[in-house]
């Protein structure tokens, strides 16, 4: 975690060292005055709500034996404890909350899903090979051809909740009632069995049958007894009927394969790709997981149908992302500068307005907004008189795209812009006004780099959150016109839905190989936003 | 006092004229007027696709194919009754109510506390901590959907009361996000904040919690006001992961019972029932907008910073 | 002094924590004794079907004591139910078309429905055969839809026999200003390759060709093939620089109700739009898509909804029962029917129902001799690409190279 302050900060050169660590020469005569007792009472209160939280879910850890969460379990609440009653730390004491739920539920899945870019995880191949061999078995479970078809119910000698399960079958066509279990089936005294008009079994001597509410607690006892019978084995279909089937595929460890005992065919384990495969190259669509190192990595480099267009898609995607981020801002600064006067009335009424459209759902706009923009029945072109084929030319698309995109966006910018300049002291712009400079002076010299000190940081978290903004094409264009000779990319697309369609819109969708996309995608992003990041450092520090 | 800003605020000369009135106008247009032109023209981008969805829901057939803005078959509120008829919409929209309040709530809380730590404290791999949590926003989650289900599967299992189908695990999950774009939106905020401010009110002997709760947070009030509505209207439309987690139909929030009315083939008939849904979801927002609107506008700030 | 008040605020926290968890801890002891009762089975569905379903599936389970929900996921069941199930946490059973069933067997999600030979006869053999996949039964249907030819009687009284009967009757209305349009038949910026093929199967064209076994054969690809080519030459004589009867801005949002809206007299849409040809007080006739003069029929995709065991379910027993023994029965059947009217798959619940209802014979009809929609794990890499070289021919671009390089997208995704 956060180490405290390493040292003097590199801005505040105060003799104190800053706010935080200006307390030690004086905690002496002031260190009484911290510990207020709403203070005090509230550190108690919450935790205690912190332990009493950590016990409560102990519990099912100990109850399921996971020593591992319980330990780490203990030790964040440790940690906690530590961390609330020392006096060090204190930037810890106000990052870790959030910072908790970060970890759990945004860098964990981050790191898991960055892991899956090593491997062919998709469909096809989500298991382990257990899991594959288990779903080829009993997919190729199929009834003998003329067996019977039984009545089932499901008994025990023992108790409902926990005796061994017996099966009672009866034959339709001659009424015998039989019951089974691993060791075989076994003919039943017709006295003493009851039988039902369908054929069920309701009372047998020695035996308790289950009602379905006791069977269907027992369910998974119940699909895994497998009664042997002379030409394969007798299962369970449901609570009420049992038939004859057998397994026609069949995993043997010699030879590393499956066989049908049908055809006598064989597909042996391939590693390579995580199949079986026969020996003309036929595999079974029951795959697992394996590794495959950088080969998804290679793929994108390597791969014609990627690395083609991928340069004209990257710049369109720059563009977008910051014709989107500039547009609205600079849009909804205007707007806000507008709206901030002494002088103007009904800004409440018109803040509301401007605000509706980041009230609606955005994805129910991105789709009206689609209809219209349509050639021959939307909106735009009937009211403008236009006959624009807006998603079918590139420019046109794109322009659309960025004007949606302005649309849904300003009033945020709006928001925050008016929430800033409320923030600005009205002094310093005022003092400028004495000293005779232009309201446009006075705005470049001080209101637009205050705002910016404000802003900058979420211009650039726009701009990555433009940057991979996935709905703004996939609910409008669909990345839309496509050239005729080539279906997989766009005019519009960008990388994160160029991506989508390349990992999910094959066979099936290959997590791993999107994994590997999104890596390179991050890292482009990441540089970007680095250097962005780099420059507020001197707005930073604008008043110290 | 002069206008803060804008091209044409030119001074406060009065003038002694003839024509006094149409200079006043003219003077009134330069200072306010203009503005006014301005905002309208914003409003009505604002609304036009606005009144576009407002005309799908009134009309009666409910396609989606209304060329005019104008529903020419007529006007009619089956679609709004037909939405609380056929859909647990009411339902919907408590659950959307009650997770995004809680969830915005927090995170704007959660938030407050790193941009503090953030903008006021200097720690070692603070700058590298504000850009990861700028960066880690940015992977995909279509892609982390795998992972959350791994996540949940075991928290369902251990404690079912925070797993899958509970608003809580949504909340949890939400809580994931709450240090994010909020904290350096904060955080920016904070920076414009006198440092003089805290300081003095440490030397007065206030700890940091004090200068925290007493001093700092009244004075961002506005930005909290806004990040506040900001993470609401975000949880409100939040999608993806409420899909996920929310299955029974009680349990579901408004964006993602309103998208289940939009699958596949339904798209066409139930397009006005969808509109109408559109409309009142946009509702609440504009409410918890007007109820923040004055934080938002205070000059609590102008004056703190005076003292 | 600083050691003792934190020492003095642990305690605190301790002892609240103790009174805390006091309440706790004998809450999930109640629990427990009523769930260990009954078993308990879960439904995924989409919206519209949970709605449907509930009713019955509480009355499954009063009737046998288990607690049974219903639980609709709005968007991406199919690949939701994948995922959650192979985490454990998915449903035991999942309701959905049929052509998921290569996906969901690809990865182990559902398993093969044991049915007697009784039940398996009640059905339409179109339907059991779209559920049968590698020879083995996965799923129950219990609807069946394909598209048909909706058309405004009283504009255009006589169906029409071939595609040019067709384009000459609603140009005839054209010109006479009775309607704006000559077919509504939807295509969008990106194509819909599904409400297309008729057209293109009587042209000539085909997407997989028949295995030995009657399954579609992957390696076959008739996307690409001259006779693909010629048939993407016949759609795109139809298109914007030709006859300007098919339109990439009539799209699945707007195609219904420019029908409705009066703007077109012919609609190439399923059951699901008479619900709102009906509401528009629209006099309509149901028949078979036409096919173009001298070529092969027009053959629909038959797509069927069905009810799948999940394969990594909690409860696979219960699963199956309500799956093999519960959904085959005909009322609830019906019941599904009144709910959405598609075409029951059991044949004695579309007996009941087509009496009242004389569409479903007719969409039964023009889906006579439709053509089962694939549902091999390939058949996901056609429709992307198929739909947007349709867009693009009709939009005016050249089908041979259109079609040529669709057919190298689609052969380069299907391993």
């Amino acid at each position: 975690m956060s180490t405290p302050l390493s040292g003097p900060g590199s801005a505040t050169q105060t003799p104190g060292r800053g706010p935080v660590d200006s307390r030690p020469p004086r905690s002496r005569a002031a260190h009484h005055a911290p510990i207020t007792l709403s203070g005090l009472v509230g550190k108690v209160l919450l935790l205690g709500l912190t332990a009493g939280i950590a016990v409560w879910a102990a519990f099912p850890l100990i109850d399921g034996e996971k020593w591992a969460g319980l330990a780490l379990l203990a030790a964040t609440t440790a940690g906690l404890f530590y961390l609330y009653l020392t006096r060090r730390h204190i930037p810890a004491k106000y990052l870790v909350p959030g910072t908790l739920f970060l970890i759990a539920f945004q860098v964990i899945p981050v790191l898991y899903t960055a892991s899956t870019a090593f491997t062919n995880f998709g469909d096809g191949h989500r298991g382990s090979k257990d899991e594959a061999i288990v779903a080829i078995q009993t997919s190729s479970v199929t009834q003998l051809p003329g067996s019977t078809e039984y009545a089932l119910s499901v008994a025990t000698k023992g108790d409902p909740a926990t005796g061994p399960l017996v099966f009672l079958v009866t034959d339709p066509a001659t009424g015998t009632v039989s019951a089974g279990d691993t060791g075989g089936l076994r003919q039943l005294d017709a006295d003493d069995v009851a039988v039902a008009t369908g054929g069920k079994v309701t009372a047998a001597d020695g035996y308790t049958v289950l009602n379905f509410g006791q069977a269907s607690a027992r369910s998974k006892e119940i699909t895994d007894l497998v009664v042997p019978t002379a030409g394969g084995a007798l299962r369970s279909s449901g609570l009420s009927r049992a038939y004859e089937g057998k397994a026609v595929r069949a995993y043997e460890a010699g030879c590393d394969c499956v066989r049908d005992t049908a055809t006598g065919q064989t597909w042996t384990a391939d590693e390579e790709v995580g199949a079986f495969v026969a020996a003309d190259g036929e595999r079974l669509a029951q795959g697992w997981k394996i590794n495959v190192g950088l080969r998804n990595f290679t793929r994108v480099l390597t791969d014609e149908n990627i690395s083609g267009p991928f340069l004209g898609t990257l710049i369109w995607n720059f563009a977008f992302a910051i014709g989107s981020t500039g547009g609205t801002f600079l849009l909804g600064m205007l707007i806000a500068l507008v709206l901030h006067s002494p002088r103007m009335r009904g800004t409440n009424l018109y803040r509301v307005l401007l605000v509706l459209p980041y009230a609606m759902p955005s994805f129910a706009m991105l789709l009206a907004w689609r209809d219209m923009f349509n050639a021959d029945f939307g909106l735009i072109n009937n009211l403008f008189g236009l006959d624009v084929d807006w998603f079918g030319q590139p420019w046109t698309a794109r322009f659309a795209v960025i004007l949606v995109q302005l649309w849904l966006g300003y009033p945020y910018m709006f928001l925050v812009a008016t929430g800033a300049l409320q923030a600005i002291p009205r002094e310093l712009t005022e003092a400028t006004s004495v000293d005779g400079a232009s309201p446009w002076q006075s705005f470049r010299a001080v209101t637009l780099p205050l705002l910016l000190v404000a802003l900058s940081p979420l211009l650039i978290s726009s701009f990555a959150y433009n940057f991979n903004n996935f709905n703004a094409i996939y609910l409008t264009t669909e990345g839309a016109p496509f050239p005729a000779d080539n279906p997989t990319n766009g005019a519009t697309d960008l990388l994160i839905t160029y991506t989508y369609r390349l990992a999910f819109g094959g066979q099936g969708a290959e997590f791993g190989f999107a994994a590997a996309i999104s890596l390179f995608i991050f890292a482009i992003v990441a540089v970007v936003s680095t250097v962005g990041f780099r420059r507020t450092r001197k707005q930073e520090e604008v008043y110290s | 006092m002069t206008t803060l800003s804008g091209a044409a605020g030119t001074g406060d000369r009065p003038a002694v004229n003839r024509n006094v009135t149409g200079r006043r106008r003219n003077r009134w247009f330069a200072q306010v007027g203009w503005r006014h032109l301005v905002a309208v023209l914003g409003v009505l981008f604002s609304l036009f696709p606005i009144v576009f969805v407002l005309s799908a829901a009134l009309n009666p057939l409910g396609t989606l194919s209304t060329t005019e803005l104008v529903p020419t078959g007529g006007v009619s509120l089956g679609n709004f009754s037909g939405l609380f008829e056929r859909t647990a919409f009411e339902r919907w929209f408590l659950n959307s109510l009650l997770i995004a309040g809680v969830a915005s709530f927090a995170s704007v809380f959660l938030s407050a506390l790193a941009a503090y730590a953030f903008s006021r404290m200097r720690f070692r791999g603070r700058r590298v901590g504000l850009l990861s949590l700028l960066l880690i926003q940015m992977f995909p989650q279509f892609l982390a959907i795998v992972a959350i289900y791994l996540i949940f599967g075991t928290i369902t299992d251990l404690w079912p009361s925070i797993g899958f189908n509970t608003p809580w695990g949504l909340l949890l999950l939400y809580m994931g996000g709450a240090l994010g774009v909020n904290t350096w939106l904060m955080k920016g905020f904070f920076d414009t904040l006198p440092r003089e401010l805290d300081e003095s009110a440490t030397m007065d002997g206030a700890s940091h919690a004090q200068v925290f709760f007493r001093i700092m947070l009244p004075l961002v009030a506005p930005i909290l006001a806004v990040t506040g509505l900001l993470a609401f209207i975000g949880t409100i439309n939040e999608f993806l992961m409420a899909n996920v987690f929310l299955t029974s139909t009680d349990s579901k929030t408004l964006a993602v019972g309103m998208y289940g009315m939009l699958q596949g083939n339904e798209r066409n008939n139930n397009f006005g029932i969808f509109a109408a849904g559109t409309l009142l979801t946009a509702i609440p927002t504009v409410l918890v907008f007007q109820l923040l609107q004055r934080y938002i506008v205070s000059g609590l700030t102008a004056g703190a910073v005076k003292g | 002094m600083r050691i003792r008040t934190a020492g003095v605020v642990a305690l605190f926290a301790l002892a609240l924590a103790a009174s805390g968890c006091g309440g706790d801890s004998d809450k999930p002891a109640a629990k427990e004794s009523p769930k260990a009762a009954g078993g308990k089975l879960v439904i995924w569905a989409d919206d519209k079907r949970t709605a449907a379903l509930k009713p019955f599936a509480e009355k499954f389970g009063t009737e046998n004591g288990v607690t049974v929900e219903v639980q609709a996921v709005s968007k991406d069941l199919q690949t939701n139910f994948v995922t959650a199930s192979q985490q454990g946490s998915g449903p035991d059973v999942v309701v959905g078309a049929h052509d998921w069933i290569g996906n969901l067997v690809q990865n182990g999600a559902i398993e093969p429905v044991q049915l007697a030979a009784a039940q398996k006869s009640a059905f339409n053999e179109t339907a059991i055969k779209a559920v049968t996949f590698n020879g083995q039964l996965f799923g129950v249907p219990y609807a069946q839809e394909n598209l048909a030819l909706i058309r405004n009687t009283e504009l255009a009284p006589e169906a029409p026999k071939t595609i040019e009967d067709l384009v000459a009757s609603g140009k005839k209305l054209k010109a006479e200003k009775k309607a704006t349009e000559t077919l509504c038949l939807q295509v969008g910026q990106n194509g819909d390759a599904y409400h297309i093929y008729p057209l293109y199967t009587s042209a000539g064209g085909y997407l997989f060709g028949a295995a030995a076994n009657g399954d579609y054969d992957p390696k076959d690809l008739g996307v690409g093939k001259p006779a693909s080519i010629e048939a993407f030459k016949k759609i795109g004589a139809l298109g914007e620089k030709g006859e300007g009867v098919l339109k990439r801005s009539i799209a699945d949002t707007n195609s219904i109700a420019t029908f409705t809206g009066k703007k077109c007299a012919y609609l190439v849409s399923g059951p699901w739009a008479v619900a709102d040809v009906k509401k528009a007080n629209i006099k309509y006739d149901i028949s078979a898509i036409p096919g173009f003069a001298g070529g092969k029929e027009a053959q629909p995709f038959v797509g069927v909804q069905a009810f799948y065991v999940a394969a990594k379910g909690k409860n696979k027993a219960l699963a199956q029962e309500f799956v093999a023994n519960y959904t085959t029965t005909p009322e609830l059947a019906v019941a599904l029917y009144n709910a959405e009217p598609r075409p029951p798959a059991l044949t004695a619940a579309l007996d009941q129902v087509k009496g009242s209802d004389p569409d479903l014979a007719k969409f039964q009809e023009a889906g006579r001799n439709g053509q089962v929609l694939p549902a091999i794990p390939a058949m996901a890499a056609i429709w992307d690409p198929f739909g947007k070289a349709e867009a693009a021919v009709i939009g005016g671009a050249d089908p041979t190279s259109t079609i040529t390089a669709a057919g190298k997208t689609i052969s380069g995704q299907i391993k």
